[in-house]
């Protein structure tokens, strides 16, 4: 009898499936692709960069720089509110397993988060978007732009890859030195950690509560923003990871785990423009062009490439960098205050004149089925996303172009 | 168990703990054993895996005070 009692009930062994171990990337890739379609249906798809830098307006308006006149509040931007909500979503993730801790590491590494930081920030503000607007959501909007800002990523993660390695070789100290870390729990300890997630968690929904009827779309984005907060911990799901580890260790999971999400994204999003879902009293055209951007392709090139660069030295895309700040890597807190600090000054003052001295066929939205037809365009993003599988777990299995 | 090499990670994010461990491991020799101590959650994930498709024999992985973890690795 007190055997059996000592048996985990039903509950704590949910619990353990969710918390006690990481999730694998593409379960995470899967889930978070389904959110993205909801968001979709109920606004527009999933965006991280736009939130960020309605932050750091919002920071600039505060202090009275830049003339900033007409910011949307924080808590009025549906992209503000679920950037915010993906903090607080993974908070409550690496509460809830106890992997939260304040880990501050050397000097050097966090000069790395600024700088690529603010590098993501002008990346994101020339090539309009992210690593999840103009990657994650814009290929499966069958935008044009979006392949073209996925080949810039990737030579920039190649590049900055090879720098870090250099790094690592010439100057070891720039990645050494003294670290701390705070708040850290092991073992049995730690249910102060599993309380304070429960009244987060609480919060959350009252939050979201607080909206209701009054703006259901931000009570949606702020369960969803939440929720992929806390999937994105749980799994890891980290885009640069995704094109970044295939050419360092070999390991294709993050890549694997990132096309997963995509291929639900593309058949999903492919369902929401052909059928006008969601268009209300907009036209349908409006609909099928949501998130195909004005960049095709040198604009969407040169902002893939800086992105590239920047998110590989910080160490967390859009979202990895999100997560990471909710988890307690004081270098992403770094990489995001990069991120938010330049955003609105690279959108001020370094768009206009590299708008400037690019043609408007360089700059333009190119919608895929325009060209190929709807079909023609969702065969040629399967197609792409396959070559890159294979591509992936023959370099896992040969180490061909991996660097170690 | 002998200890021919200690790497401290700790305080690092992805992906320096396992550039660094990647690059360590390449200055042992086969059947030499490297510690490594580090505090990103990441590396929990991403260390199996590492040994798994390199060969090398992940020892023993503990979590000590402080939230760190630390892994003994064999070069195969």
């Amino acid at each position: 009898m007190s055997e059996s009692n000592k048996e985990p009930s039903a509950l704590s062994q949910l619990f353990n499936t969710f918390f006690a171990k990481h999730w694998p990337v593409w379960v995470g890739g899967i889930v978070l692709g389904t959110l993205n379609i909801l968001l979709f249906a109920i606004k527009s798809p999933w965006g991280a960069s736009g939130g960020i830098n309605n932050w750091g307006e919002n920071f600039y308006s505060l202090i009275n720089v830049f003339d900033l006149q007409h910011v949307t509040a924080v808590s009025l931007s549906s992209y503000g509110m679920l950037c915010l909500l993906i903090i607080i979503g993974s908070f409550i993730g690496a509460l809830f397993s106890k992997e939260f801790a304040l880990r501050i590491p050397p000097i050097g590494e966090l000069i790395k988060g600024f700088i690529g930081g603010g590098l993501m920030a002008i990346g994101a503000t020339v090539g309009i978007g992210c690593t999840i607007g103009a990657f994650f959501s814009g290929v499966p909007a069958l935008s044009g732009g979006a392949l073209i800002f996925t080949v810039g990523l990737m030579i920039g993660v190649i590049i900055s890859l090879k720098y870090l390695i250099w790094e690592m070789d010439k100057f070891p100290k720039w990645s050494s030195g003294k670290s701390y870390t705070f708040f850290a729990v092991s073992g049995k300890k730690g249910t102060g950690q599993i309380i304070l997630a429960w009244l987060v968690t609480i919060g959350v929904i009252v939050l979201a509560y607080s909206y209701s009827g009054k703006n259901n779309v931000l009570t949606w984005f702020i369960i969803i923003g939440g929720l992929m907060g806390l999937i994105s911990q749980r799994s890891r799901f980290c885009i640069v990871k995704a094109f970044r580890d295939p050419f360092m260790t070999g390991e294709a999971s993050g890549a694997v785990g990132v096309m997963a999400g995509l291929l639900v994204g593309l058949v999903g999003f492919t369902a929401i423009k052909i059928f006008g879902i969601g268009a209300g009293e907009t036209a349908a055209r409006a609909r099928e062009m949501t998130w195909v951007f004005p960049h095709f392709w040198l604009k969407a090139g040169v902002g893939g490439l800086i992105f590239g660069i920047g998110m590989t030295i910080a160490g967390g895309c859009a979202v990895g960098t999100l997560w990471r700040v909710g988890e307690g890597q004081v270098k992403l807190w770094l990489a995001a205050i990069g991120f938010i600090l330049i955003s609105p000054i690279s959108k001020l003052f370094i768009v206009p004149s590299f708008d400037k001295i690019i043609p408007q066929s360089a700059k333009f939205k190119n919608f895929l089925p325009d060209y190929i037809g709807y079909e023609g365009a969702f065969l040629l993003v399967l197609a792409i996303i396959i070559i890159w599988y294979v591509f992936v777990k023959w370099n896992e299995r040969t180490g061909k172009f991996s660097a170690f | 168990m002998q200890i021919n090499e200690t790497l401290d990670c700790k305080g690092l994010s992805c992906p320096m703990p396992m550039m660094k461990l990647a690059k360590a491991m390449k200055g042992l020799n086969s059947g030499e054993i490297l510690e490594m101590l580090g505090t990103d959650p990441g590396t929990k994930s991403d260390l199996p895996k590492w040994c798994d498709k390199t060969g090398n024999i992940l020892v023993q992985e503990e979590d000590l005070d402080g939230g760190v973890h630390r892994v003994l690795i064999q070069k195969k």
